[in-house]
Parts: C-alpha cells; sequence; structure tokens
C-alpha cells in the first residue's frame, strides 16, 4: 500500500544565536504516514534540535521541510491541531488535578480524545482528582503521553516515552504506540532506549555531531553490522563450549550437522547483533 | 470560547491555585490593617505609596515568582505546543500581572473609603494602574527571562529598584527635590508614582501626566516586541 509523507525534510541546517557553528549540519530524511520512525543518537547529537524543528519551536532553519506537502514555514499555530507532543520531562500544573490539567489542555483543541480512555488504560483514573505535584515520576510519564493523545493527533512526537516506567507499564504505552501506528498514526520516536527501538520503531536514523550517519529499519541494521553466522553452545566434557560456524552453506556444514546430531546441543543463536552495539558502533558512543 | 479567553480563565484561576493571588491579598489586607491605626491625612497620603509599591516591585516580584515555577514545571513548553500563539501566552501572563495591579488598587481604595471617607479619581487610578501594570509587566518578564532561576530573578530586582524605584520613594519623602522631577520620570517607577499619586490627590500636572502615560505604554510596547517576545521564543524552545 502506497503511503504518503508526513515529514520531508532536505539538507537542513539549524545554528543556536550564540552558538558558533550550526547544530544541524544538512540533515535529509522523511517520515512516512504511519510508521514510527526513531532519531537515535548520543546526547547533543541533534536530536533534540531536530525534534523542536519539526514542532516549530525553532524556526530560523535553513533547507526545506515539508509536512504533508506543505512548507512547514507556512503553517500557522492550527499545525498543533494535528500534532501531539510527548516531551521527556514532565509538563503539568503541579499545583492541579490531573483530570485539571487534562482539561485546561484539551479545550484548545477541536478534536478531542476520550480522556477517560486514555488515562484508564494508562492507570491513572483513579488517580484523577491527584494534585500532580503528587505523582510519582511514573506517573507524570504517564500523564505527559495522554497529554501528547489528548487532541487524537496525526502525527505524535514522543521524547524518550519510556523513560522512568516500570516494565509493566513501559509495555502498556508501547502497545498503545503500536496500536495508534496500526490505525494509521504516524509517530516520531527520539529515544536511547534500545528496547523501545526494537520493539517499536519501523526505520530508525542515527544522529551524531548533526548529521545523520545511518537510516535504515531496525531488521537491514542487523543485517548489516551482524555476523553471518551461527553461533552453538554444547556440553563436552561435563564444560561448556561454543562453536561459531558461518551461514554461507550451513546446511553442507559436517561439523555443525554433526553436532546438531550429537544431542549434545544447548544454545543455537544467529550472529545478528543487538541495537544497542549497532549504537556504538555507528555513533562511537557508549550508552550509558 | 477563544484561545485567548481559555488561557486567561486558566491563569486566573492558577492564580489562586498558587496561592500567588492570596499572597498579594494578604500584603493588601496589611495596608488595610496599617490604615486603621493612621489619620485620614496620613492615609491620603500614604495610600499612593503602598498602590505604586504593588504596582511597581510586587507585581514583578509575583509575576517572577509565576514565571520561574512555570519554567520549572515546563508548563510554558507545553502551551507552545497547542493552537494559539506565544504572543496569546504572554498576553495572558501580563493580564494576570495588571490583575495583581488593579486587585491591590481596588482593595486599597475602598479600604480608604471605608475606614476613612476618603474618595477620588477612581476612573484615573484605574486607568494609569493599568498602564503602569502592563508596563511593569514588561519589565518582570525582561527581568525574569533573564534570570537563571528566582533567586536570580531576585537580584536582578533588587539592582532593578536600587536604581529605580529607591529613588521615586525618596521623592514622595522630599529626599529628592521637586525641581528634580522631570529628570526622575525616566524611571519607570518614578512615572507610576507620579500618576498614581496624581489620581490620588487630585493634582494633576497636565504635562507630566501625559509624558507619564506615553512613557510607560511605549515602554511596554518596546520591551514586549523586542526584549521580551524574542527571548520568551528561545527560553521555551530551549525549556
Amino acid at each position: 500500500m502506497e503511503t504518503g509523507v508526513a515529514f520531508s525534510v532536505k539538507d537542513l541546517y539549524f545554528k543556536y544565536p550564540t552558538s558558533r557553528e550550526d547544530t544541524i549540519k544538512g540533515v535529509s530524511f522523511d517520515v512516512h504516514e504511519g510508521e514510527i520512525f526513531g532519531l537515535l543518537g548520543p546526547s547533543g547529537a541533534g536530536k533534540s534540535t531536530t525534534q523542536k524543528i519539526l514542532i516549530k519551536l525553532l524556526e530560523d532553519y535553513r533547507g526545506s521541510i515539508e509536512y504533508f506537502g506543505k512548507d512547514l514555514k507556512s503553517m500557522d499555530s492550527s499545525f498543533y491541531e494535528e500534532i501531539g507532543v510527548g516531551f521527556e520531562v514532565p509538563v503539568h500544573f503541579s499545583k492541579l488535578t490531573a483530570l485539571e490539567n487534562m482539561r485546561f489542555f484539551s479545550g484548545f483543541y477541536r478534536k478531542t480524545a476520550d480522556m477517560q480512555e486514555l488515562m484508564e488504560r494508562v492507570g491513572l483514573w483513579e488517580y484523577r482528582d491527584v494534585k500532580v505535584g503528587e505523582y510519582s515520576k511514573g506517573m507524570k510519564v504517564r500523564l505527559n503521553f495522554v497529554r501528547a493523545m489528548l487532541n487524537k493527533p496525526r502525527v505524535l512526537f514522543l521524547d524518550e516515552v519510556t523513560n522512568g516506567l516500570d516494565p509493566k507499564n513501559a509495555r502498556i504505552i508501547k502497545d498503545m504506540i503500536a496500536e495508534y501506528r496500526d490505525k494509521g498514526g504516524t509517530v516520531f520516536l527520539s529515544t536511547h532506549l534500545m528496547n523501545d527501538v526494537e520493539q517499536l520503531c519501523d526505520r530508525i536514523a542515527f544522529c551524531v555531531d548533526g548529521r545523520l550517519v545511518e537510516i535504515s529499519t531496525p531488521r537491514d541494521l542487523k543485517l548489516k553490522y551482524g555476523k553471518r553466522e551461527v553461533r552453538v553452545e554444547y556440553r563436552e566434557d561435563g564444560n561448556i563450549a561454543s562453536a561459531a560456524f558461518p551461514l554461507e552453506d550451513i546446511g553442507y556444514n559436517d561439523e555443525f550437522l554433526g553436532l546438531l546430531r550429537s544431542g549434545k546441543v544447548e544454545t543455537i543463536h544467529s550472529g545478528e547483533t543487538t541495537m544497542e552495539e549497532i549504537f556504538i558502533i555507528v555513533t562511537g558512543v557508549e550508552l550509558k | 470560547m477563544s484561545s485567548l479567553k481559555k488561557l486567561i480563565a486558566g491563569e486566573l484561576k492558577r492564580l489562586v491555585r498558587y496561592k500567588i493571588l492570596p499572597v498579594s491579598l494578604a500584603t493588601v489586607i496589611i495596608w488595610i490593617v496599617l490604615f486603621l491605626f493612621i489619620s485620614e491625612r496620613e492615609a491620603r497620603e500614604i495610600a499612593p505609596l503602598l498602590i505604586f509599591v504593588d504596582v511597581a516591585a510586587m507585581s514583578i516580584l509575583l509575576l517572577g515568582a509565576s514565571h520561574h515555577l512555570e519554567k520549572q514545571e515546563g508548563t510554558i513548553r507545553s502551551m507552545m505546543v497547542m493552537p494559539g500563539s506565544p504572543g496569546q501566552i504572554l498576553a495572558t501572563k501580563t493580564v494576570a500581572s495588571m490583575v495583581l495591579a488593579l486587585e491591590s488598587a481596588v482593595a486599597t481604595s475602598a479600604a480608604l473609603f471605608f475606614i476613612h471617607g476618603v474618595t477620588f479619581n477612581y476612573a484615573a487610578l484605574l486607568l494609569f494602574v493599568t498602564i503602569a501594570g502592563a508596563a511593569h509587566a514588561a519589565i518582570g518578564f525582561a527581568l525574569s527571562l533573564r534570570s537563571r532561576d528566582f533567586t536570580s530573578m531576585l537580584g536582578l530586582l533588587m539592582a532593578y529598584m536600587f536604581l529605580f524605584t529607591i529613588p521615586s520613594i525618596l521623592f514622595h519623602f522630599d529626599v529628592i527635590y521637586a525641581k528634580y522631577e522631570w529628570l526622575l520620570m525616566v524611571s519607570p517607577s518614578h512615572a507610576t508614582n507620579h500618576l498614581i499619586t496624581s489620581a490620588v490627590s487630585g493634582n494633576f500636572k497636565i504635562g507630566m501626566t501625559i509624558a507619564g502615560c506615553l512613557y510607560l505604554v511605549i515602554l511596554a510596547a518596546v520591551l514586549f516586541k523586542f526584549a521580551v517576545y524574542p527571548r520568551f521564543k528561545d527560553n521555551a524552545a530551549r525549556g
């Protein structure tokens, strides 16, 4: 099925007024409608700046950005009717209750989602009358996500969306994001959490020092950076031993086949690499 | 309801919930108690100074507190990505600041009337407080946006008061000669002090009153356009 392009970014450059050099240095990429596009990179690489440009918080950029075929600079504030933004840090009035916060923000949109349904889904409905200042970090993160979804956005921007969540709540949020994508929504995800990337992203881009150094699908990246081999762990004389076999002609590899027939095999893994290893290879920066 | 009306309604609600309005009212109550213990003549003399302090210093202080709290909470950034313009958000916060200034002027005027039976030109006072409130909201924003946190904002406010507010208070108590008043009118604080004193005393110097009004209106416009608006957007984007 042919899909449209939500964002088309060409030769994007951006310099902060107080900086000597460009923070974004000639970035080009497309975000397709109905995909989850992940932007990865070490701190200070330009991820947040790119996202701020796309959500029109920063405007003095060079290059072109089209939003569903329209010049982003020509879009007025009605642009915000169509996008939802989930910030990494909490963005709520701490002395107001969660429901008061959501009512305040939803009041500005023509089209709104079912607030109760969203809050129930992330487990906050029963705490709706509690002041946000009394919320835990995880609850504030979940409320951020609800805030981003309030206007039934066409494009959702999420920054470190599961950071600070326990595995159960992270799963709920990721399921909701996947469902949103399956219904045709577009997601621009910026994160350093490789679990999120593996589980959610259809395509990812690596940003290093203001440039995109790699754009591909997680699968293709794993194939590109992984080893084409099968690693086998087996028991020998009471000890665990391991051996690696090239994938080429593996069906004719007598040593490998003999090991399979021996019944000593305990684990078999293909040599695909993890996203974390790919991140380190591509960006040259260790994840913390 | 338009975005601006919703923003203003939300802002006024938060003035109460964040206890900014109650704190402002508490200050006025202190003034009211003071009126109970002084004569009508003394009350009439001191009232303009109390309203002036509320408009020229308290409103900056409360606006700074509110700005830095919202910066900490990230709510300005959240408002920047919803329908509505940064100009509307600024206008809302200016209205809230003016509400505080007007609340103080109205409560002080009411106290003067009920305690001492003092009346004066209320329309002029409200007009002057509105103009001065807008100018001092712009000054408050300019100081807040140039400070890292509330503590450093207090430092800037102290410096501002030392330069502009204290000389005006000294003038009020005749420490500075009247012949220097035109010079003092360069200070937004003194322009405000002059206007409020005129309204309460009924002693209008037409030239100086018009100059004071024009100066504060132009100052507010220039500050909002060149010092506040660009920096407000930049600050919100940087978070």
